[in-house]
């Protein structure tokens, strides 16, 4: 009888322990809806080219994401439709995170202005363009080691940003052994206190490296000059048929063929000229 | 971008998925069947190379000659990953071939194709499919011979499955090349002549459990990893392709743009 009740009293506990589990809601923090593609580039303050990339490669389609102001880490949730609508604006989100593949099961979403967000709260330091301002020497030790990197090629870019001493690296590589490589070559460079890393890496599909293949392909013939033997300076980001172009040009028609020309690589589904344009010595 | 161009597109995303794996299996179904040859006698050039010819001394490699293209078009830069065949066997020309069976095959080359994998793949991600910009690697050990018979102590508990006779690789050398795996172009090339198997025999199918063919597995990891050190060597950039890396180089951040 005893063993009986005992054993029905710890079924009970353990049941109500299951609910609360089954039922807990999760985290609530301030976040900022971008899209992928902007996310993994233009990490830094929520400013005008910020929020304009955000909203230009959304409105092509681009998936959009999280970013949790407290660290800046990018989450893609399981609820596209409750945030695409929020695009370029900041929220309170609610839902349980995973940090080891950066994913959240979104439960409630709530829109909120920056100025809505406290002082002192660690997301609010975190939109304040002040806190990037930072050592340009400490800034171009990280830029020429993330350059140097031996197994990079026009079908990776590593991007990073530096908040004083932190640094968040982005971007995406075709070797997951580049996304270990940059931070441990960042990790070593003096004055580095602490390092996010969001570097995405790509599926090696047959069907996106047909599209990488073709898209070079069309590039390398029409604007050779952009291509050397180890590199290039256009790179060409393929993830699930979308070509993102990246890098540098002379010239705004040179984005354009660019952008012409991947729009003809068979397979392709969408083009993102992310291309700059180099600004003439006398502008 | 509106709800049924959206729809059109997820769609064409599913249809595109399905024909991959299709392409996939067809791919998997045609897999590389392992070659076994025997070096005839005298033959100056033993494996699967017919001449050494092009291959010059690799600098910081005692005992290994390579080649790698260096076309702007055609270059170990140009690829991304690549598909890894079974190790070809070459019998030594005195060898009893009577004593070679699939799993004296096997044991010889199992393990070594594992190191490939494991000391290349970082640099070229393995897939299982050639395609464009991936590299097809062959390998094979030169020279493997057969020594006595394995003791009873020291064979496969299903002793069925084991080695009657131990595989020797101690004199054995080793090729390797890369290929564009679509069109057969040779991209780079190694033979490493280094003797990293001094002494060292093969008795078991479990090669990686027995103490006593420590010095095997310590050989096939050896030349694996001059095969990952010539990758290294050959993927060095040029001072004038680093500078230009250097000059091209420039994040995409917000943050520049405030901290100016």
């Amino acid at each position: 009888m005893k063993s009986a009740l005992l054993t029905a009293v710890i079924l009970l506990v353990s049941s109500s322990g299951l609910c609360a589990a089954a039922d807990r809601p999760g985290e609530t923090f301030h976040a900022y809806v971008d899209t992928d593609i902007c996310s993994r580039l233009m990490l830094g303050p929520i400013n005008e080219a910020r929020v304009g990339c955000s909203l230009s490669t959304a409105k092509d389609g681009d998936e959009p994401v999280l970013i949790r102001l407290q660290n800046n880490m990018v989450l893609t949730v399981n609820k596209r439709k409750m945030v695409e609508k929020l695009v370029g604006q900041f929220m309170q989100a609610t839902g349980q995170v995973k940090v080891s593949d950066g994913t959240m099961k979104l439960s409630e979403v709530s829109p909120e202005q920056a100025k809505d967000i406290p002082a002192g709260d660690p997301a609010r330091k975190l939109i304040d363009p002040q806190t990037y301002r930072t050592d340009a020497k400490l800034y171009e030790k990280i830029r020429h080691e993330l350059a140097m990197m031996p197994y990079t090629s026009e079908f990776d870019f590593i991007s990073f940003s530096l908040m004083g001493t932190d640094v968040i690296l982005t971007g995406w590589t075709v070797r997951s052994t580049n996304r270990s490589e940059a931070q441990s070559r960042v990790k070593d460079v003096e004055g580095v206190t602490s390092i996010v890393n969001n570097i995405d890496v790509l599926p090696l599909g047959h069907f996106d490296m047909q599209i990488r293949a073709g898209a070079r392909a069309q590039l390398a013939q029409s604007l050779s000059r952009y291509f050397w033997g180890s590199g290039s300076d256009i790179k060409i980001v393929v993830k699930n048929g979308d070509i993102i172009l990246l890098g540098t040009v002379a010239t705004k028609e040179d984005s354009d063929l660019a952008f012409i020309r991947c729009n003809s690589v068979p397979g392709a589904f969408h083009v993102f000229n992310l291309l700059r344009v180099r600004k003439s010595s006398g502008s | 971008m509106s709800k049924k161009v959206k729809f059109n597109l997820n769609s064409m995303r599913a249809g595109m998925t399905v024909a991959l794996l299709l392409v996939t299996m067809a791919g998997c179904s045609r897999e590389q069947k392992p070659t076994v040859k025997k070096i005839p006698a005298n033959a100056e050039f033993s494996g699967f190379f017919k001449s050494y010819a092009n291959l010059k001394p690799v600098a910081g490699m005692e005992g290994a000659v390579g080649y790698a293209a260096t076309n702007a078009q055609k270059n170990l830069h140009k690829y991304i990953a690549c598909v890894i065949d079974p190790v070809e066997v070459y019998l030594a020309s005195d060898a009893d071939e009577a004593k070679l069976t699939e799993t004296a095959r096997a044991a010889a080359t199992e393990y070594f194709r594992a190191a490939l994998v494991k000391s290349v793949s970082s640099a070229y991600p393995v897939v299982d499919q050639a395609g464009p910009l991936v590299l097809r690697l062959r390998a094979a050990v030169v020279g493997v011979d057969f020594g006595g018979e394995v003791a009873a102590a020291d064979k496969d508990a299903d002793q069925k499955k084991g080695l009657a006779y131990s595989v020797n690789i101690g004199k054995v050398r080793v090729e390797m090349e890369l290929l564009d795996s679509e069109t057969g172009e040779q991209i780079a090339a190694l033979v490493d002549k280094e003797n990293l198997g001094n002494g060292a025999e093969i008795g078991s199918t479990q090669l990686a459990r027995n103490v006593k063919w420590a010095a095997a597995r310590a050989a096939f990891d050896g030349w694996a990893l001059r095969v990952r050190d010539f990758l290294n060597a050959s993927n060095e950039l040029s001072p004038e392709d680093a500078d230009k890396a250097d000059k091209s180089y420039q994040p995409y951040s917000s943050a520049t743009v405030a901290a100016k």
